[in-house]
């Protein structure tokens, strides 16, 4: 017997397919096992879950498989603690639960005919993928697309597939750096915000979105600034511990505003509007 | 209308035990030198004389809770294969809370905001609110440290309860509030009540009085709390002697944050959620060892400014603080939030912000 | 007068030290609070009496880093300094210590439950009474009756380590052999009658962990195993399992170490006194090891340091 609605009751979950996308994180396809429940399901691109081992608990991942993709879900898992520990060990067949989805998304219908700046660094990636994919399902809703993407190394950056396909693409700007030199790697040497500088993109018609480290985030919304891209123009995502994801539990709050609930998506206007407490 | 029964000191008795058959009851009784609300039976002491002290929160929003249990099974013919299968954990039985005092009531009022009237309402909260009837005893006296009146509040206050219960000098005058409360008032134990009615009025100014009124909510009170958000060294002030316990949080009525964790023995266990607090530095820490509010002033600063200023901004004004006391009277150095209220209050006057 | 003095004193140290960490008057007359002093204005806000029961000294390790910090101890709060410099955990350096000889202090509790928890509108001491008024009128408290345990077989009414001393030193009048005599008493009643009192205490405890925080000797804090995951020895259950697990712990990590400032009870919202477990191990302590916490400077708790041949413990053969 269960209620209805229970917002804390995980939706059973199987792995089909693990992707070891770096040293340190892995991708996860997961199919709800009601499968009536799974062609119900909708979600908007930017939009979080919450996925539970059992026995461990329970951590926030970005779906980033797009709403044009329903086949399965994708949350991107950085090893950093107990519970994302536990989910690098399970394999494809395992159960796992999810409570999805939760939080706000990107405002992608503000963004039609707009050219879409994507700024990302790490895992940082992930959120941004999800908007990216869903854009090229729906291509001819927006004008030029850049992503400018880094990492540590080459073998740290996600998505290897992805990025191959994008950098095929002739309606998609794909830019890739690393922080050092590394053997066989051709392409941009340097962080993500000197990278932003070099390339300099206009601001003019055109949404940045960003999304990685908070190093990163900070400079690269220096190099925006300098670009003449206004408060409005820029969208980052935040993070904050959590654990309830529909804003009671009371961990995620900046101010009134719930991370969770409110978030994580937000305009560096709004940002602005609320207390620095990140 | 309001029903009003009267109640003669010696049948009070007999009137717990009348409704602990009816439904569960909980009255605050004697335990050690302190006073908990405790399920009423015969062997219990109720005490009446003093603010519980704890809230009755626990009652509604336990301080442990089970949300479902989950069971792992092995494939009989596959042993590779485990499946999960997931038990939520949802029974509640009718409740009666006797005996709280009007801020204790007015707490669940703030729990509603974010627990019901919300588009993901919490069934485990709600099905134990709405299960609940609250009866609430008039304070016949101020307690050390407390100051409903300075956030709306008022010692007889009927918001939140559902029978509004008066001590007077040989019995008790019970006034329904609600239709929950006019069904208890059937009770034949329950004399004509009407005529002890002025009498309680007066009793009720009287102890109005004797309440300490440390500051008064203005409309730019929310805005002047947030204008200090920066203002590191006022709160570092306020802070320095706290100790980050969670003796403040845990005691208060309307202090509603949870943790849900998983507890797991051999292929089975269970979800559980227990109360947290913003006073702990675990609360915010996150996996990559960056805590938002790591520092004791900043974790003080989000208890004053959710009860002060977020909550308020987030639900049309309404202070996330009823003024039981009992953050003042049982900390363990004596921080008092409403003269870091008055502190910011003046702060702002004085600076202009 | 000890205040007048004590306040020169004050005077005189704050233009060396970033902060004076004594006692004002708090929420009610009733209750005294810690208070920062930074400028030579607040300095009259001080006071002193029976009132100012907190142990003080807790502040210093977290601020002795890296600021320099003058506090006012007790004789029973002295210990803790000693403790702290025995176990290397504040920087004498950064310290001074304004010791005060004390006469005792109330149970803030035990006053309150005489009254029927009425707010207090005014407190007058008057040598060994007190007189405590509320909207019903006055009462009268022999000191006696209302102090903390501590007080009642104080052996160190004088600190025993300070930089400068406010008042002149007191000596002790409690018989010595009898500070663990309720330990004692205690220990005449059954396993059973024992365990079931401790489990009525315990079922109290609400985890606000007020007393692990106000301890000046748990140094772990934010690290505490009882919040940990990593490692994962307990959950955040409310059963008596838990607690008792809890505040084993808190008994155990003070072995050789709790200096008997009872702030554990002091503190605890629900009347729990569980410095009575720390107590029972302190006698064994003292028994087995000669040691008592926080008396010396220069001694070595027992926990930190080994012989190969402990005069009252018997080896098992091998
Ligand atoms: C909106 C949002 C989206 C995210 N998307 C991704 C993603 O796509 N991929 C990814 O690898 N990581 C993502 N994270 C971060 C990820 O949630 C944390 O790294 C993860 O929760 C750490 O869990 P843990 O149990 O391994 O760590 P522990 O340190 O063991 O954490 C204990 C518990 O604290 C909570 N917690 C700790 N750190 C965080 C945190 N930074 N954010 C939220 N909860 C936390 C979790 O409930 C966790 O179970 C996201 C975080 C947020 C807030
Ligand atoms: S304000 Fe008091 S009760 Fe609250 S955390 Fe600080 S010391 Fe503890
Ligand atoms: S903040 Fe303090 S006074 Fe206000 S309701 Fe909570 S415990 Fe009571
Ligand atoms: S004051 Fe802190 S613990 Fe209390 S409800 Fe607000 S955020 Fe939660
Ligand atoms: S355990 Fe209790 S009595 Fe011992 S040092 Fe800590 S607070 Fe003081
Ligand atoms: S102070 Fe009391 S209630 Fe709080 S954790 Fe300690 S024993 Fe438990
Ligand atoms: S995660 Fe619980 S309120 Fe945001």
């Amino acid at each position: 017997m269960t209620t209805v609605n229970n917002p804390y009751l995980p939706e059973l979950a199987t792995i089909t397919k693990i992707i070891e996308e770096t040293p340190n994180i892995k991708s996860y396809q997961v199919v709800f096992d009601d499968q009536e429940k799974m062609g119900r399901f909708s979600f908007e691109p930017g939009q979080v879950g919450q996925l539970s081992v059992f026995g461990t608990g329970e951590s926030t991942f970005v779906i980033n498989s797009p709403p044009t993709r329903m086949e399965y879900l994708q949350f991107s898992v950085m090893k950093a603690g107990e519970v994302t520990g536990v989910l690098h060990d399970l394999a494809e067949g395992d159960q796992v639960g999810v409570r999805a989805p939760l939080g706000n998304w990107f405002p992608y219908e503000e963004m039609k005919g707009k050219k879409i700046l994507f700024i990302g660094g790490g895992i940082g990636l992930a959120p941004l993928r999800t908007l990216i994919l869903f854009m090229l399902d729906n291509r001819d809703d927006y004008d030029d697309i850049t992503i400018i993407y880094g990492a540590r190394t080459p073998p740290d950056l996600c998505y290897k597939d992805d990025l191959k396909d994008w950098e095929a693409r002739a309606d998609v700007n794909l830019i890739l750096t690393v922080d050092a030199e590394y053997p066989e790697w051709d392409k941009r040497i340097g962080f993500v915000p000197t990278v932003l500088s070099e390339v300099a993109p206009s601001s003019e018609n055109t949404v940045a979105i960003t999304c990685g480290p908070p190093i990163m985030i900070k400079f690269v919304l220096q190099g925006l600034a300098q670009l003449k891209f206004k408060d409005e123009q820029i969208i980052t995502t935040l993070e904050k511990r959590m654990k309830c994801g529909i804003g009671i539990c009371g961990r995620c709050n900046i101010g009134s505003m719930y991370v969770c609930k409110d978030g994580p998506v937000f305009s560096l206007a709004q940002l602005k509007q609320i207390p620095p407490e990140l | 209308m309001a029903k009003l029964g009267y109640l003669p000191k010696e049948k009070l008795t007999a009137l717990l035990e009348a409704l602990s058959k009816e439904q569960r009851l909980f009255v605050p009784c004697q335990a050690g030198d302190a006073v908990l609300f405790q399920q009423y039976d015969a062997t219990k002491t109720p005490c009446l004389d003093r603010p519980a002290t704890t809230p009755p929160k626990g009652i509604i929003f336990p301080q442990d809770d089970t949300l479902f249990t989950f069971t792992y099974h092995k494939d009989a013919e596959d042993l590779k294969k485990v499946s999960v299968e997931l038990k939520e954990n949802l029974d509640v039985a009718p409740t009666i809370i006797f005996g709280a005092r009007p801020c204790d009531a007015k707490g669940f009022l703030i729990y509603d905001r974010p627990y019901t009237e919300t588009d993901t309402p919490d069934p485990y909260y709600k099905k134990r609110r709405d299960m609940t009837a609250i009866m609430t005893l008039a304070c016949p006296a101020p307690s050390p440290g407390c100051f409903c009146t300075s956030v709306g509040g008022d010692p007889a206050d009927k918001d939140g309860s559902d029978v509004l219960i008066t001590q007077l000098e040989s019995g008790y005058l019970f006034e329904s509030i609600t239709e929950k409360g006019e069904t208890i008032l059937q009770n034949s134990l329950f004399e004509e009540g009407s005529s002890y009615q002025e009498q309680a009025q007066r009793t009720h100014e009287a102890v109005a009085e004797l309440v300490r009124k440390p500051f008064q909510v203005t409309e730019e009170l929310t805005q002047k709390v947030l204008s200090l958000f920066e203002n590191d060294s006022f709160w570092e002030e306020e802070a320095n002697k706290c100790i980050s316990c969670g003796a403040c949080t845990y005691l208060c009525p309307t202090c509603y944050c949870f943790n849900i964790t998983d507890e797991q023995a051999g292929s089975s266990g269970e979800r559980i959620r227990t109360w947290d607090a913003c006073m702990f530095y675990h609360f915010t820490l996150e996996a990559s060892g960056h805590n938002p509010r790591a520092l004791k002033h900043q974790r003080l600063k989000n208890r004053v400014g959710h009860k002060f200023s977020y909550y308020p901004q987030k639900y049309d004004g309404a202070i996330a603080c009823c003024g039981c006391g009992r953050c003042v009277r049982y900390c363990p150095v004596s921080v008092d939030i409403s003269e870091i209220v008055a502190h910011a209050q003046e702060y702002t006057n004085d600076h202009g912000e | 007068m000890t205040i007048e003095r004590l306040k020169e004193i004050v005077h005189k140290v704050l233009p060396d030290v970033d902060v004076v960490i004594g006692y004002r008057q708090g929420f009610d007359a009733l209750h005294a609070t810690p208070f920062f002093i930074t400028k030579p204005e607040e300095v009259d806000e001080l006071i002193w009496g029976p009132l100012c029961v907190h142990n003080l000294a807790a502040y210093l390790p977290s601020l002795t880093k890296n600021k320099k910090i003058a506090v006012i101890v007790k004789g029973c709060d002295s210990r803790t300094v000693n403790q702290y410099l025995q176990e290397n955990l504040i920087n004498r350096e950064n310290t001074v210590i304004i010791g005060i000889p004390c006469s005792g202090v109330i149970s803030v509790k035990k006053v309150l439950k005489g009254l029927g928890d009425q707010p207090i509108e005014a407190v007058s001491g008057d040598g060994d009474k007190i007189t405590v008024t509320t909207s019903q009128g006055d009462k009268a408290l022999s000191l006696s009756e209302v102090s903390p345990d501590k007080c009642r077989t104080c052996q160190y009414p004088t600190p025993l380590i300070y930089d400068h001393l406010a008042g002149d030193p007191i000596s002790p009048d409690k018989p010595a052999e009898s500070v663990y005599d309720d330990v004692r008493e205690f220990e005449k009643l059954s396993l059973g009658e024992r365990w079931h009192y401790w489990e009525t205490e315990l079922s109290r405890c609400i985890r606000c962990y007020a007393c692990r925080n106000a301890c000046p000797m748990c140094i772990c804090q934010d690290k505490c195993i009882a919040e940990s995951r990593d490692p994962h020895w307990m959950t955040q259950r409310l059963n008596g399992t838990e607690k008792l697990m809890y505040h084993m712990i808190h008994a155990l990590h003070l072995a050789g170490r709790c200096v008997e400032c009872e702030e554990c009870t002091r503190v605890c919202p629900v009347e729990i006194p569980v410095a009575k477990i720390k107590k029972k191990i302190n006698m064994e302590m003292a028994e087995l090891f000669g040691y008592k916490a926080g008396v010396g400077v220069e001694d070595t708790p027992p926990m930190f340091t080994f012989k190969v041949d402990e005069e009252k413990i018997e080896e098992h053969e091998l």
